[in-house]
């Protein structure tokens, strides 16, 4: 009963805050749409003659979709971690009964929903100016996105804690956000071991099912596998490294110590 | 009424530097705090008062020693012992900025698993006491200093703990709603339903809503004890003598030899002399010392102590 109680409390905390700061939420949304409508339109002067261009505009979409859950997702995470250090609510939930871990948990499941209405509406926005409809196959993706930003959300927590511990991480957090394009961008089809990083075969798969129309059933069962496992494993690294950081923190007294 | 509530044995906590000497913040303190208790811990900059209660509330992981919050671990089952505390730590920290004054105060029962329907009117019985009525809805950054603080104090109490630690909760706010905090927080000691820590170095705090005192310096507890028996035992020891002229070299000389926590104050025509006499009858120790050197007594009056000076003394006498 607490934990529902406590996830409750997280997500009326999260639809307040949004609603609250609407504004600032649609102006970086657009400012998000800006940037697809310059890489969208220039790719499509480039090569916009070649007769396979279309599944690379597609694959822009698709890509661009990703990046922004990703983002969303990482630098929510790990900058929201630090401002509540800052802000000293971090402590308060640190303090909380039901424990945490599982306010942390609840947080960033509270947060994915939000996340996703916005992404939602940027989607129908890009796909309305490219004119290029996808595959919204809403069975099929929301488990894949699911646990592609499980790998993201482990390196976020991982990056988070080290900036609790080590203040001058907080800068890198920013660089980081960046490293996430790279990984989306990662050409796994010919480097085969990049698909062992977070994100990438995500990423390739949600694009098969949004541009290819296939349903999660028709992907094959050892790629599902393998990206259940990366996530699995990312995650899992990241929240243990997250709890790691947390008690060295606690040793040295600096959980919310600015 | 004889339960203890939490129990602090041996605590010590040294922060590792990786530069410098480590820094030994609490020095095995040790205290057993009963049910409904409002206790002070009171202790000059640096004396590890927030090191304390951030240990007892899990928040610093001590180097060693043990507490007890109702009975439990607090280090081993931590989320069950975290049932029964909550905290107002230092600064205007403890809520969050962009929440209405009733938004936090539901999600800090929330975040501790109370259903928000239980604690509706406790809620508004709150934003009742502490003046904030007319504010329920604003966000609390805009807030002025003061009511924020008070809003953090409520957010801990909609917790419903059996302890409430309260780290400097005063400091920084101005007289007023400085008095305003206090008197709220007198009317629940008053009303004896929590059991309270409340950290300070501002004696006058702990004086106006503490029935007992820690005072602590460098890691250490220097004194434990019922505000009112200081307050008696410094009333019973304390002399003010008035003298006409001054006082000669030898005089003070021997005075200060003799005598603890000596104030000599000269004016033109008088000197008064304040000073600690643990036994009445050391008072005729001074008079003969003023008597040999021929000065004339005007006076000789009690003191009335106040924990000030208590404390300025005790921790004095605990740095040698
Ligand atoms: N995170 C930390 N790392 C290293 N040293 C620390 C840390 N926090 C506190 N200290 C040191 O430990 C000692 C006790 O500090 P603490 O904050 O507990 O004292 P305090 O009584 O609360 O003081 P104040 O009245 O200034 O708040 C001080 O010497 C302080 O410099
Ligand atoms: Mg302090």
């Amino acid at each position: 009963m607490r934990y529902l109680i406590l996830f409750k409390a997280l997500l009326k905390q999260e639809f307040i805050l949004m609603r609250r700061y609407l504004f600032n939420t649609i102006v970086s949304l657009i400012g998000i749409y800006i940037i697809f409508l310059l890489i969208f339109f220039g790719a499509h002067a480039l090569g916009g003659g070649a007769p396979e261009f279309g599944a690379t505009l597609d694959a822009i979409v698709v890509g661009f979709l990703v990046w922004t859950f990703a983002l969303f997702a990482y630098s929510d995470l790990a900058h929201g971690m630090v401002r509540e250090a800052q802000e000293g609510t971090l402590e308060q939930l640190y303090m909380s009964p039901v424990g945490f871990t599982w306010v942390s948990l609840f947080r960033i499941v509270s947060r994915f929903w939000v996340m996703l209405t916005f992404n939602i509406m940027l989607l129908v926005l890009m796909m309305a100016t490219t004119g290029r409809w996808l595959h919204l196959d809403v069975v099929s993706l929301l488990p894949l996105i699911v646990l592609t930003l499980a790998g993201v959300h482990g390196m976020a927590f991982a990056t988070g804690g080290l900036a609790l511990v080590f203040k001058r991480v907080e800068s890198f957090i920013g660089i980081l956000q960046f490293a996430v394009v790279g990984l989306i961008a990662a050409p796994v089809g010919r480097f085969p071991l990049l698909r062992y990083l977070p994100l990438a075969e995500g990423n390739r798969l949600i694009r098969r099912v949004m541009a290819e129309g296939l349903s999660i059933f028709e992907l094959p069962a050892t790629d599902l596998l393998f990206l259940l496992a990366n996530s699995v494993l990312w995650f899992g690294l990241g929240f243990l490294a997250f709890k790691l950081l947390v008690n060295v923190a606690r040793d040295r007294g600096l959980l919310g110590h600015y | 009424m004889t339960e203890p509530v939490l129990e602090v044995r041996n605590l010590t906590k040294v922060y590792r530097q990786r530069r410098g000497e480590d820094v030994v913040a609490v020095d095995d303190i040790g205290f057993i705090i009963k049910k409904n208790e409002v206790v002070g811990l009171l202790g000059p900059n640096g004396a590890g008062k927030t090191t304390t209660i951030k240990c007892i509330c899990t928040l610093i992981r001590p180097t060693s020693g043990s507490i007890r919050i109702n009975g439990t671990d607090a280090q081993r089952n931590t989320r069950i012992a975290l049932r029964h505390v909550a905290a107002v730590l230092e600064g205007n920290r403890n809520i969050y900025w962009r929440l209405s004054v009733r938004e936090n105060l539901e999600f800090f029962a929330g975040l501790q698993g109370i259903r928000s329907g239980r604690v509706r009117s406790y809620i508004d019985e709150l934003i009742e006491m502490f003046q904030l009525k007319e504010k329920e809805r604003t966000d609390a950054r805009n807030l002025s200093r003061g009511m924020q603080q008070k809003l953090a104090v409520a957010c801990a109490l909609v917790k419903k703990t059996e302890v409430l630690l309260l780290d400097e909760p005063t400091l920084g706010l101005d007289v007023e709603t400085s008095h305003e905090l206090r008197f709220a927080l007198k009317e629940m000691a008053r009303r004896g339903e929590r059991t309270i820590i409340l950290s300070s170095h501002d004696m006058s705090v702990v004086q106006d809503i503490c029935e007992r005192v820690i005072i602590v310096n460098n890691g250490k507890i220097v004194t434990d004890d019922q505000v009112a028996n200081l307050l008696r035992l410094f009333q019973a020891s304390a002399y003010r003598f008035e003298i006409e002229g001054r006082l000669s070299k030898q005089q003070e000389r021997q005075l200060e030899e003799r005598f603890e926590m000596l104030k000599i104050s000269e004016t033109d025509h008088h000197t008064e002399i304040e000073a600690q006499l643990e036994d009445g009858n050391r008072i005729y120790e001074v008079m003969d010392i003023l008597k040999a050197g021929d000065s004339r007594i005007r006076s000789i009056a009690r003191k009335e102590p106040n924990l000030e000076e208590i404390f300025l003394n005790i921790v004095k006498g605990g740095k040698n």
